[in-house]
């Protein structure tokens, strides 16, 4: 008797371990497609940027850039380039971002107005992007490894079948302590998630708007960060997407932080 | 005939006339620009200059810009209402160049534009363009740091490096305090001086032995910058003197120097180093002209808090044959051998970058000396911001650099409003 409840009891243990052990090779499989999916797509992307940041009194600002991606290696480097159209005072101020997977990003800013450029001191990922709710990381992604991750359920938001998938950050981070991320089953793009502090406390949720399907690829077109605790929220809108076109990396170089590249930059 | 100032005028007036023109050949004109008025008071009660006011000005400043194929247009200009100088109307233009690449290969932009390289934050050993003092020591925007020189500016870019060659036909010096708006030391008079008759230093005549010829060849180590740099041409300061006629001008100088930057574990590190070749005076045994010397600059920034950034500078500049020096001095305002700068900056973002509290301080152990800039920016929107701020001088002795405008203490408001 006595062997037949052990034996059970092991064939019982044994079998949670595997169904857990499934799924976090399920979550970080999840979390990796979803990663490549949202911040890989195509080998390179240009589109234009509107950015809209509402504080919590309602008054309104914005942003307008064009953008440029290239990919190194697909969920490793890459690099990215900034053209500022508005407000007024940054106006053709670039901006470039050599994002290393491995260590600190370069980043690099261009001020026409004294020709300066300047390295900028790239300690803090999660500082904010141009005064707006998102940080760089939520621009450029935080890499799948960083975190643990764990299928929690399955479950659909906005009628969409997702996947719901809690991280937490391997080293201590002080982005975020918790976020669940609502993984849409068939493009793998986030349509939600929300980030968490160290209390448990909700700080930031963002949501996918609007989604596209551009030059073949299912693409987030509009997104929205909105921060519960400041009362602000930052909505991105991307037009004139476009994958594929074959950048060059040495676009990305001091050259053309001086002299926006006019294939891809128009005026 | 002045040739290089009537090279100068042809270069301008090209650009103008492509201007008018622009909209025919371009896809679109971009206009932009801001309206801003500025106020600032004087804090000393002995007031030497005419005006109580160390700035009270409005200025509109409108920006455009055009691109038509493998060529950039671009101008800004400004009008300015100035209550302290004289004409009190006054505009300038700031920037009206061509860019053009020739082969993919080389950047040509010709015309009147702003130039910077060199790795120091507001500190300069190889950036030998003209900066402008008066400006930066009244509030004006960090962009009036740099006066407009009208050049020529090449860029070739290779996989050995990048080599930038800057040719500017007619001398642009310094724009320094000439005791209208702000007052300065008077080593004649042995005071503080200022109000009229302001002081002028001669510029050399406009030849085209006497034009100016920057150059610098740029290329990346792994995560570093290594620049070289040359330069032929003149103290960009008046800092030679000529005792037949009792005027100050800028003596002759050749200048070689190099720098690398770049990322050190969280921060940037950057390392210049320059010689000032005073070719005027290559023993140092000329009272009247400044000898050659030896620069040094390190300086590192690193984000030291979230929407906290810092960094901190050391310059050193060591003077060639300084027993020269001391023999042959006139008077008792002694230089040491090595005067030594340090400086601060320190950034601090609020309210989701709406808020900006910035200091700046520049303290010389050497020369006992100091400089403090403060601001507080408020953008109230995307078009309107508001500024207030203030620039203080301190020193013990009369005559060195910062000690030298101790005078001009001052407090500012500005208003800005984009569009």
């Amino acid at each position: 008797m006595k062997t037949v409840t052990f034996a059970l009891a092991i064939a019982i243990l044994s079998q949670v371990a595997g169904n857990r052990l499934a799924s976090a090779q399920d979550a970080v499989e999840i979390m990796s497609k979803s990663h490549l999916a949202y911040y890989y797509a195509g080998n390179d992307g240009m589109s234009e940027v509107n950015m809209k940041i509402v504080d919590k009194k309602g008054s309104e600002r914005v942003r307008e850039f064009a953008m440029l991606r290239l990919d190194t290696e697909d969920g490793g480097d890459q690099k990215y380039y900034t053209y500022f159209r508005k407000p007024s005072d940054v106006s053709r101020i670039a901006f470039m971002v050599h994002k290393n997977s491995t260590g600190n990003d370069q980043r690099w800013i261009y001020v026409p107005s004294v020709d300066l450029v300047k390295p900028i001191a790239a300690d803090d990922k999660n500082s904010s992007f141009v005064g707006s709710d998102f940080t760089y990381e939520d621009v450029s992604g935080r890499h799948w490894n960083e975190d643990s991750h764990t299928l929690v359920r399955e479950d659909a938001v906005d009628a969409k079948p997702v996947f719901v998938i809690e991280s937490t950050p391997k080293k201590a981070y002080k982005g975020f302590a918790k976020r669940i991320s609502f993984i849409d089953k068939s493009t793998f793009l986030p349509i939600r998630e929300e980030y968490y502090d160290d209390k448990g406390e909700l700080g930031r949720v963002l949501r996918a708007e609007k989604i596209d399907v551009i030059d073949g690829i299912t693409t987030v077109t509009v997104r929205s960060m909105e921060n519960v605790k400041k009362g602000s929220k930052t909505t991105v809108s991307f037009t004139s997407i476009k994958y594929n076109i074959g950048l060059k990396p040495d676009l990305f170089a001091e050259r053309y932080l001086k002299n926006p590249p006019r294939d891809y930059i128009k005026q | 005939m002045k040739t290089s100032r009537l090279i100068s005028k042809i270069v301008a007036a090209a650009v103008v006339t492509l201007f008018a023109g622009a909209p025919l050949l371009a896809e679109d004109l971009q206009i932009g620009g801001f309206i801003q008025g500025l106020y600032g008071g004087k804090l000393q009660e002995r007031k030497l200059t005419p005006s109580d006011y160390s700035a009270s000005e409005m200025r509109l400043q409108l920006r455009l810009e055009t691109s038509s194929g493998d060529a950039d247009l671009f101008g800004r200009v400004d009008f300015v209402y100035d209550d302290v100088t004289d004409p009190e109307y006054q505009w300038e233009l700031r920037e009206g160049y061509l860019k053009y690449t020739l082969f993919r290969k080389v950047d040509f932009k010709i015309g009147r534009q702003i130039l910077t390289w060199g790795t120091g934050d507001l500190v300069f050993i190889n950036d030998l363009f003209a900066k402008d003092y008066e400006s930066f020591f009244a509030g004006r925007d960090d962009q009036y740091l740099k006066a407009p020189q009208t050049a020529i500016r090449t860029e070739y870019y290779s996989p050995v490096g990048a080599l930038s060659i800057v040719w500017t036909p007619r001398f642009t010096p310094n724009r320094t305090p000439t005791g209208e708006r702000f007052s300065y030391y008077n080593p004649m008079m042995q005071s503080f001086t200022g109000g009229p008759p302001y002081a002028l230093a001669s510029r050399p005549a406009d030849r085209w032995e006497n034009s100016e010829i920057a150059a610098r060849f740029q290329r990346g180590v792994g995560n570093y910058t290594v620049e070289l740099y040359a330069y032929r041409g003149f103290f960009k300061n008046p800092l030679g003197f000529n005792p037949v006629t009792v005027s100050a001008y800028y003596p002759k100088l050749f200048a070689y120097g190099a720098s690398v930057r770049g990322q050190l574990l969280s921060g940037i590190l950057w390392l210049e180093g320059g010689y000032y070749d005073s070719r005027e005076d290559r023993c140092g045994a000329k009272p009247f002209v400044p000898n050659s010397s030896v620069m040094g600059l390190i300086g590192y920034e690193r984000q030291i808090a979230t929407d906290l950034t810092g960094n901190i500078q050391y310059q050193a500049d060591f003077m060639e044959d300084y027993d020269q020096y001391e023999l042959n001095l006139i008077g008792t305002e002694k230089r040491d051998e090595l005067r030594s700068l340090i400086t601060s900056r320190l950034t601090r973002n609020f309210r989701m970058e709406t808020v900006q509290l910035s200091s700046f301080v520049f303290w010389s152990p050497s020369d006992e000396d100091v400089y403090y800039r403060f601001s507080l920016l408020y953008k109230y929107n995307d078009a309107l911001t508001l500024t207030v701020g203030g620039n203080l001088f301190d020193g013990q002795k009369m005559y060195t650099d910062f000690g030298s405008f101790a005078k001009n203490d001052n407090l500012y408001a500005k208003m800005t409003y984009g569009f």
